[in-house]
C-alpha cells in the first residue's frame, strides 16, 4: 500500500467483525440442540450470517475506505462526559427519584451543550418538573420517587 | 374491492381517530422541524409514549403514521431556511429552497414546499389505494420459501439503492439479523447468545433498540455541533408568507412529475425518500432547466423533490402494507410498531384486519389535508422552533428516551442496554454506515429465518424448494442481477471502450 496516510478506521472494523463473525459462529456451534423433527434448527441461520458478515468484512480489511472525521481529543473528552452523565442518570433514576435526578442531569447536560450556568439550572428546573407533570398526570406513567429519599423517611 | 377503504374511513373518522392523526400531524411537523431530528429519529422518540396511551392497533399505526408524514413535512424547514438538512431526504430540498430564502422568498418557498408536498404525497395515496389491494392478492399465493426470496431481494435492493458504501449497507443489515437472533428460538426453545441474562430471553426489546440506535446516538453527535452557530436567532426574513396561485401552477409539471416518480421509487423495498428526492431532483433539472436557473432559487427545483419525499414516504407503505417488508427504514420502525400489537402486516391484513390497514389509508388522505391546512398559514410559527437551543434539545430527548424506555417493564437493564446500543450506533454512524439497513435487518431477521425454517420443514430439508416456484426463481434473479449489474455494467462498458 503506497498511500500517504493509511486509512485504520475500515480496517480495524473489518478484523473486529470477522472477530465478531467467529465469535457468533463458536456460539452457534455450541448451542445444545433438543431433538426435533425440523430439518434446519437453531445453529444454520446464524451460522450462515456469520460466514456472510465474514465475507463482507474482508473487502473493509484489505481495500479500507478513507478514514472519517474522528472527535479530537477536547471533543472526546466531552464525549465521555455525556456518556458518564447518561449513565449516572441511569443509575440514580431509580435511587434519587426522577425529579432530583433529571434536574442534575439535564442541567449539565445543558453546561456541557454550552448553556451559561443560570440557563442551564432554569432549564434544568423547567424540564425536569415540566416533564414530570407531563408523563404522570398526562400520560399516566409511574416514575420513581427515589428510595434513598424513602430509605430516609 | 374498495370496501376497505370505505370501513377506513368509518374507522379514520371516529372523533378519537380524527383527534389523532391531528395530534400526528402537529407533533410529526414540530419533531422535524427540530434541527437534526429527523422523521425516523422523531417517530424513535414518541413511539413508547404512543404506547403508554393504550391505543388500539390502528389508532396507534393513526398516530404514528401521522407523525412519519408531519415529519416529512417539518424537515423542509432547516432546509430552506438554514441550509441544513434534518435528513438524507431533505438533502435535495435546500439546492434550490435555500437560495430563495436567501433572495427573501422565505415564506413563498415554504407554502411552494407544502404545497408540493400535498400534491406528491395526493398522488401517492391514491396509488396506494389502487395499487395495495392488487398487491395484496398476488401476495396471498407466496409461501414461506417466496417471502425468503422476497426479503432476500428487498436486502438487495436496498444495498444497491441506499448509501455510498455498497458493502457497509449490507454489513450493517446483517449486523441488523444478527441482533434479531439474540433471544429464545421459537422452533426449538434453545436460548441464542442471551449470556444467562433473562432480561434478554425474549430478545432486545423493540422500543430499547431504536431509542438507543436512534435517539442516544443523535445526542452524541449532536455534541459535535453544540457550539456550531447554527439556528441561535438568526433565521431569515419569511418575506410574504403566502405562496402565489402563479408561482403553483408555474411548478405543476414538476410537481405531478416527480410525484408519480417518488411514489415509484417509494415503492421499491429499501428506497426512500432520499432515492426519491435525487432521482426527481436531477430528472427535472434535465426536463426543464433551460436557462440555468436550478440551483440558483428555482422554484421548480424546490417543488420537484418535495413532491418526490412525500410521494416516496405514502408508497413505502405499499410494500409494508401488502408484503410485510419495509420500503425504508422509517417504516421499518412502523413495522415493528405493528409486531408490538401481533399484527403481522402482510397480505392478509386487508381481509383479515381490514379496519387496521384501511383506517391507516383513509388517515393518510385526512392527514394530508391537515397538514397542508396547517402548515401554509403557520409556517412561521413552526419555524421558531428552529431557534430552540441544542442546550434545551438535547436534555429534552435524553428525558424523553429514559423515560420511554422505563415505562416499558420498570426496570433500569433496558436502560443500560439501550446506553450499549447508543455507543454501538454513535460508532456505526461515524463509520459511515447508514442505520435504516440496520433497523431493517433487526426488524426483518426474524421473520425471514421463520420462513426459511418452515420453507424447509415442508421439504423435509431439500433446498431446492427456496427456488421451485416461478416468483421465488424470479425474485432469486432480481436480487443477483442488482448485486451484479452496477458492478459488471461500468466494466463492460470500459472494456468497450478499450478494444
Amino acid at each position: 500500500m503506497s498511500q500517504v496516510t493509511k486509512p485504520v478506521a475500515d480496517r480495524l472494523l473489518g478484523i473486529a467483525l470477522i472477530g465478531l463473525a467467529a465469535f457468533v459462529a463458536v456460539q452457534a456451534i455450541n448451542l445444545e440442540v433438543p431433538f426435533s423433527y425440523e430439518p434446519v434448527g437453531p445453529r444454520a441461520f446464524p451460522l450462515g450470517l456469520a460466514i456472510l458478515l465474514a465475507g463482507l468484512s474482508l473487502p473493509l480489511v484489505f481495500k479500507p475506505g478513507a478514514d472519517g472525521h474522528w472527535p479530537h481529543k477536547a471533543l472526546t473528552l466531552r464525549l465521555l462526559l455525556v456518556l458518564g452523565l447518561l449513565l449516572a442518570y441511569a443509575m440514580l433514576f431509580t435511587r434519587l427519584g426522577f425529579i432530583p435526578t433529571s434536574l442534575l442531569v439535564v442541567a449539565a447536560l445543558a453546561r456541557l451543550f454550552g448553556a451559561s450556568n443560570g440557563k442551564a439550572l432554569i432549564t434544568g428546573v423547567l424540564l425536569s418538573a415540566g416533564s414530570y407533570v407531563l408523563f404522570t398526570e398526562g400520560l399516566g406513567i409511574a416514575l420513581p420517587t427515589g428510595t434513598w429519599l424513602a430509605a430516609l423517611i | 374491492m374498495f370496501d376497505f377503504l370505505i370501513e377506513g374511513f368509518g374507522v379514520a373518522l371516529t372523533p378519537l381517530n380524527l383527534g389523532l392523526a391531528f395530534l400526528g400531524a402537529l407533533l410529526g411537523t414540530l419533531f422535524g422541524a427540530l434541527p437534526g431530528i429527523g422523521p425516523i429519529n422523531g417517530i424513535a422518540i414518541l413511539m413508547p409514549l404512543a404506547y403508554t396511551l393504550g391505543l388500539p392497533a390502528e389508532s396507534a399505526l393513526i398516530l404514528l403514521a401521522g407523525i412519519y408524514t408531519g415529519a416529512e413535512y417539518g424537515g423542509r424547514m432547516s432546509s430552506i431556511l438554514l441550509n441544513v438538512p434534518g435528513d438524507a431526504g431533505a438533502v435535495m430540498t435546500t439546492l434550490d429552497g435555500h437560495p430563495l430564502a436567501k433572495k427573501g422568498l422565505a415564506g413563498p418557498a415554504l407554502g411552494l414546499s407544502a404545497v408540493s408536498s400535498f400534491v406528491g404525497a395526493t398522488i401517492a395515496i391514491i396509488g396506494l389505494t389502487l395499487f395495495a389491494p392488487l398487491l395484496a392478492e398476488v401476495a396471498v399465493m407466496f409461501g414461506p420459501a417466496e417471502f425468503f426470496a422476497l426479503m432476500v431481494f428487498a436486502f438487495s435492493s436496498m444495498s444497491v439503492m441506499m448509501g455510498k458504501d455498497p458493502i457497509k449497507t449490507a454489513i450493517g443489515a446483517v449486523l441488523g439479523v444478527l441482533i434479531a437472533t439474540v433471544g429464545v428460538d421459537s422452533g426449538t426453545g434453545v436460548m441464542r447468545y442471551t449470556f444467562d441474562m433473562p432480561e434478554l430471553y425474549d430478545g432486545i426489546d423493540f422500543v430499547v433498540m431504536i431509542i438507543g440506535l436512534f435517539a442516544i446516538s443523535e445526542i452524541l453527535l449532536m455534541l459535535e455541533h453544540a457550539h456550531r452557530k447554527d439556528g441561535d436567532g438568526e433565521l431569515p426574513p419569511l418575506g410574504r408568507v403566502f405562496v402565489s396561485l402563479k408561482e403553483v401552477l408555474y411548478c405543476k409539471g414538476a410537481m405531478w412529475r416527480s410525484g408519480l416518480l417518488g411514489f415509484i421509487i417509494g415503492v421499491l423495498p429499501g428506497t426512500g425518500a432520499s432515492v426519491a428526492g435525487a432521482v426527481s431532483y436531477t430528472t427535472e433539472k434535465r426536463l426543464s432547466d433551460q436557462e440555468g436557473t436550478f440551483g440558483k432559487g428555482d422554484m421548480r427545483g424546490l417543488a420537484a423533490p418535495e413532491a418526490a419525499n412525500n410521494a416516496a414516504a405514502a408508497g413505502s407503505f405499499v410494500p409494508m402494507l401488502t408484503l410485510g417488508i419495509p420500503g425504508s427504514g422509517t417504516t421499518a420502525v412502523l413495522l415493528g410498531a405493528l409486531m408490538l400489537y401481533n399484527i403481522t402486516p402482510g397480505p392478509m391484513m386487508f381481509t383479515e384486519r381490514p379496519e387496521v390497514a384501511g383506517g391507516l389509508i383513509a388517515s393518510l388522505y385526512i392527514g394530508n389535508i391537515v397538514l397542508l391546512a396547517l402548515n401554509l398559514p403557520l409556517a412561521g410559527v413552526f419555524a421558531r422552533v428552529l431557534t430552540i437551543p441544542r442546550w434545551v434539545l438535547v436534555p429534552a430527548i435524553a428525558i424523553l428516551a429514559f423515560v420511554g424506555v422505563y415505562q416499558l417493564h420498570s426496570d433500569l437493564t433496558a436502560i443500560y442496554l439501550m446506553l450499549i446500543i447508543g455507543v454501538f450506533g454513535y460508532l456505526l454512524r461515524k463509520l459511515g454506515f447508514s442505520l435504516a439497513p440496520v433497523i431493517l435487518g433487526y426488524v426483518l431477521g426474524g421473520l425471514m429465518e421463520q420462513n426459511l425454517r418452515r420453507a424447509l420443514s415442508i421439504s423435509g430439508g431439500d433446498t431446492s424448494i427456496l427456488w421451485q416456484s416461478g416468483i421465488s426463481l424470479g425474485l432469486w434473479i432480481a436480487a443477483a442481477s442488482l448485486l451484479v449489474l452496477p458492478w459488471l455494467v461500468p466494466r463492460l462498458l470500459a472494456r468497450r471502450h478499450a478494444a
